[in-house]
């Protein structure tokens, strides 16, 4: 850990100050939580509540509902912070917490497939549930990661493709089985409400048992931040503290997660707030850590309470990630001390790189197989329209078959244009920041783009639907600028793009769930919009696409060569008298205006530009020029698929198309991640 | 030479996820299609069809050549509508969870055919079943509108604009329906009759000494274990079909709920404590039953400890037509005058 090194007398004033000022500080949120409510409670009587309770309605009211919220708020906050410190020192990694890990969000998915296959299981016991999740959601992330070899921002990296990963199928769940989980949805966004002390009388033993454990075993954790080389002598005691350390921080997460949901950065904060006071002896670090904790995560929610409208009540998690997401840009900017790019997963490969295939005729191959493929669709759907009536409805304008026909054109014509759109954006953002693992999703700008068109959808719905491209480029835009902004001054670091693209997601992921919550009323459309669709496509989104494409394309084609000579490292680029800045530039944005037309047409879809490039990589090699045609190819066929499967196999109920890329894509990029660690162990 | 198998593999596996989706769709759309077929009589019933009408709809006036018979419906309020005036519809959005929310006196034959779900209802499907009126919800299908008049000539209604779908706005949407459908005289009846059940209503009320009768009315859940309440406004249609016996709602918002109504929890009950609390809830989720019962606050408020209490049916449907005031007004009667 790189905490700072004070004198013993200085660490002690600071100590006191971190200790009385976090006290302090949840003292007062909590009297302001028991303030605010629905009803209007005078603060007298909040105070008689306190100091005399009577058995009167506002008194139980006190006690009895806005008590047990509270007090959830502060064993929650507490005990995420408690497992983001643990985490952060047997990984020796700045960046880990139980959400950066995928723990809660494995925990969460475990929990909502329980509610659905084993509801009566499920009641009474969500902790095993979640234990059990997010126990397999951090050792997918560690060992996806690297492992033992894993750098920091590769294992918050994979983490967050874990939670990626898990919150596709967390959405599927909730669209395939709208009936079972709709209680859940708010849940999702994680949310203090409470209706007594139930949840309160389930949370505290284990909260209280495990973080005494953690106090108990003080001292191993102190060992875990020798260097490796001291710590390595020690030999197997290490290993099995580094375990029982994963082991407590994960049960801690777990049984936060199945009370009050899924809640972020918590355990990130609180851990670096109070280890700014210099703190290290992990026997006072855990209880500063349970305090600021505790006094974030109400005070999140006392900002929930107070911006509560008479529809619904705001997600406590999306006030924090709100809150603590511009500490993971903090974080970043100030604790990633190298600054350029050299020796950071400098290489595009996964690997070694390979052409296996000549050119030409895989250029041929998958032209056949998307022209194919996108006549193939127009016959499968709601109504199935044999062969021999496909070429004649084509060409006609009466009759059901090309009434039909009509419908289906212009939304396979979308979703191939937006599949291309998605690839080429990948493989530019990918040389730009020079990351295999990074497409517009990961560096925040389809977060962006979707927040963007969902303002216009939810916020001003009577506004045209052509300003929903604007919309999207705009929010693209902004999300871009600040992310590259920031990491202007680290020589636009892949890795610092990248996690900086992280916290950019969680800030519009949390607008998004707001807007959701507002606007929801039978608002599941939005929900699915989000997710990915093609579904009722026209062909004025027909022109969108193509106006991207037809400026756009060009454009990438034009740039290509100079993109190329990005595969080196920096050193040697600038040497050929290259402005990578402004080469890196010039690819990054045309990849967002890219990702920003497709996300305004099908909404967002995520995983296309990380896989397709990876795809037609792995056939060709790595000459950018054709690597971009095949995998704008590849990306068109992907979701031209996703739509065709997506309206046939469950009609007339239709299956959102980014659904169907997150369940086919995901499982090929989670093993892309791993063999690119085994082939090459990052730094 | 492992890695470009990777590449032709995954191309494999997604022409074969092709293959498999292909055999899927036959079955499904075949049943869809004989359902169609299936209606066709069933609706050419009684009245001749006659010349040309024109209604009124949210994107202007609509004529159509003769009064529709096969009619899709998107959204649970218009097939309510459909039904009360003596039609099924040919296709209706979501015909499992219309039967859970939706009384079983607006019943759907079994020849229906779902067209998927209200926020995306499938277009093909609705094709298939070739309609001559689609009515569609302004709310969920105003993206689609243009492919829905496509297919076959669209009304749309937007019941919650400006104040709320409140009881004028749901006699106006049902007589432009009847118009459409050439079931004028069908409307006015059920809408007669109705009147004269809030007149048998009301006596029975008096009899009991139950006029003008304070209440709240709620349709409550659980999320996550903590109670939602949709406490109802006096712009919803379900006030509007009470105020017409008498019954005088007490739970008055501070600023205007376009939905008519608002989302609380437990606590804001303490607002209405002193009136009666009317409830639906569903079977499954019995807020007040189970979840509520210990809860130091609910057994606090004055309607709990001096038990005015009253659970409606759980297929009262809150945001409904006619058959849905009838049903609630009878609930009502029931639960107060026990």
């Amino acid at each position: 850990m790189s905490s700072v090194q004070g004198t013993r007398p200085a660490m002690n004033w600071r100590t006191i100050s971190i200790y009385g000022g976090g006290l302090t500080a949840l003292i007062v949120l909590f009297f302001v939580s028991l303030c605010y409510g629905e009803a209007s409670v005078p603060l007298h009587t909040v105070w008689d509540a306190l100091t005399g309770r009577q058995n009167t309605l506002e008194h139980n009211m006190i006690w009895d509902l806005r008590m047990p919220r509270t007090v959830i708020g502060i064993i929650a906050g507490g005990a995420l912070a408690v497992a983001g410190a643990l985490l952060q020192t047997i990984t020796r990694n700045p960046l880990a917490a139980s959400d950066t890990l995928g723990i809660n969000a494995g925990a969460y998915f475990i929990v909502v497939l329980g509610a659905i296959l084993f509801p009566g299981v499920l009641n009474q016991s969500p902790f095993l549930f979640a234990a059990l999740g997010g126990l397999i959601a951090a050792f997918a992330a560690y060992f996806m990661g690297g492992g033992r070899k894993s750098s920091p921002v590769r294992l918050a990296l994979s983490g967050m493709i874990v939670s990626m990963v898990l919150g596709s199928f967390t959405s599927a769940l909730h669209i395939f089985f709208s009936m079972e989980t709709q209680g859940l949805f708010l849940w999702g966004s994680g949310t203090l409400v409470q209706n007594d002390w139930s949840g309160v009388t389930y949370v505290w033993p284990w909260v209280v048992g495990i973080t005494i454990l953690a106090l108990i075993l003080s001292r191993q954790w102190d060992m875990l931040e020798l260097d490796e080389s001291t710590a390595s002598s020690l030999g197997q005691k290490v290993g099995l503290a580094r375990a029982g350390g994963l082991i407590i921080a994960v049960l801690l997460a777990a049984v936060i997660v199945s009370v009050i949901g899924p809640i972020g950065f918590v355990g990130l904060v609180a851990p670096h707030l109070v280890r700014l006071s210099g703190v290290r002896s992990n026997r006072l670090l855990l209880p500063g850590v349970f305090i600021w904790g505790a006094a974030l995560l109400v005070g999140a929610d006392v900002l929930a309470k107070m911006v509560h409208n008479s529809s619904m009540e705001l997600p406590t998690g999306a006030v924090m990630a709100i809150i603590g997401a511009p500490w993971l840009i903090w974080l970043v900017l100030t604790r990633m001390k190298a600054a350029n790019g050299s020796g950071m997963s400098s290489s595009m490969s996964t690997g070694a790189p390979s052409r296996r295939f000549a050119f030409g005729p895989m250029a041929v191959l998958f032209s056949v197989i998307t022209i194919a493929l996108i006549l193939l669709s127009t016959m499968f759907g709601g109504l199935r329209i044999p062969l021999a009536d496909l070429l004649p409805s084509l060409f006609r304008s009466d009759g059901l078959f090309s009434a039909v026909i009509q419908l289906r054109i212009p939304r396979t014509l979308v979703a191939a244009g937006a599949g291309a759109a998605l690839a080429i954006s990948g493989v530019l953002i990918q040389m730009a920041v020079r990351n295999p693992l990074a497409d517009a999703s990961i560096v925040g700008v389809s977060s962006g783009a979707g927040l963007g068109a969902m303002m216009v959808i939810i916020l001003w719905p009577g506004l045209p639907m052509y300003l929903l491209p604007i919309a999207a480029i705009i929010g693209a835009s902004i999300a871009a600028v600040v992310v590259f902004s920031l990491s202007w001054k680290k020589g636009l670091n892949p890795s610092a793009v990248v996690l900086l693209g992280i916290a950019m997601s969680a800030i519009a992921g949390a607008g998004i769930q707001i807007l959701i919550v507002r606007g929801a009323v039978y608002g599941s459309s939005g929900y699915i919009w989000l997710t990915g669709s093609t579904y009722a496509r026209t062909w004025d989104q027909v022109k969108v696409i193509g106006l991207f494409l037809v400026v756009l394309v060009p454009l990438a084609w034009w740039l290509a060569r100079r993109f190329e000579l990005l595969v080196f490292d920096d050193n040697s680029a600038s040497g050929l008298g290259l402005g990578v800045r402004r080469t890196r530039l010039l690819a990054m944005t045309t990849g967002v205006l890219l990702a920003a037309g497709a996300v305004a047409c099908v909404g967002t879809v995520g995983f296309i530009g990380l896989i397709a490039p990876h795809m037609v990589r792995l056939l060709t090699g790595h000459k950018l020029r054709r690597s971009m045609f095949l995998s704008a190819l590849a990306g068109a066929v992907m979701l031209v698929l996703a739509d065709t499967i997506g309206r046939t196999v469950m009609a007339p109920t239709e299956i959102p198309s980014g659904i169907l890329i997150a369940l086919i894509g995901t499982p090929y990029f989670l093993y892309l991640m791993y063999r690119s660690n085994w082939h090459r162990p990052m730094k | 030479m492992k890695k470009s198998l990777n590449g032709l593999l995954l191309l494999l596996v997604f022409a074969l996820t092709l293959a498999g989706c292909g055999s899927a769709s036959t079955s499904s759309n075949g049943s869809a299609a004989d359902a169609g077929e299936g209606n066709t009589s069933d609706n050419t019933q009684t009245e001749a069809a006659s010349g040309p009408v024109t209604v009124k709809h949210k994107r202007g006036e609509l004529t159509l050549d003769k009064p529709a018979e096969r009619v899709v419906t998107l959204e649970w309020t218009y097939t309510e509508d459909v039904v009360a005036l003596g039609v099924q519809p040919v296709g209706n959005a979501d015909n499992a969870n219309y039967k859970v929310y939706v009384t079983s006196e607006a019943a759907l034959d079994d020849s229906v055919t779902d067209i998927g779900t209200r926020s995306e209802p499938n277009l093909e499907a609705i094709a298939a079943l070739k309609p001559d009126l689609i009515i569609a919800n302004a709310d969920n299908n105003t993206a689609v509108y243009d492919q829905l008049n496509a297919i076959a000539p669209t009304m749309e209604f937007d019941p919650y604009d400006g104040d709320g779908y409140n009881y004028d706005k749901m006699t106006d949407i049902f007589n432009n329906i009847a118009i459409a459908l050439g079931k004028e005289d069908k409307a006015k009846q059920v809408l007669d009759e109705l009147d004269q059940h809030y007149v048998e209503a009301k006596e029975k009320l008096a009899a009991a000494g139950k006029e003008n009768f304070n209440f709240a009315l709620t349709q409550a859940f659980t999320y996550q274990n903590a109670a939602s309440l949709r406490m109802f406004t006096d712009n919803s249609v379900v006030i509007g079909t009470l105020n017409k016996i008498g019954l005088v709602n007490d739970w008055q918002p501070e600023k205007l709920e376009g939905y008519g109504f608002s989302t609380v929890g437990i606590e804001s009950l303490s607002d209405v404590q002193d009136s009666n609390f009317i409830y639906i809830t569903q079977p499954d989720d019995d807020v007040f039953g189970t979840a509520m019962k210990d809860n130091s606050v609910w057994k606090e408020l004055n309607f709990v400890k001096e038990n005015r209490l009253y659970q409606l049916d759980s297929t009262t449907w809150t945001f409904g037509g006619p058959i849905s005031s009838k049903v609630l007004v009878d609930g009502v009667v029931e639960a107060i005058t026990k």
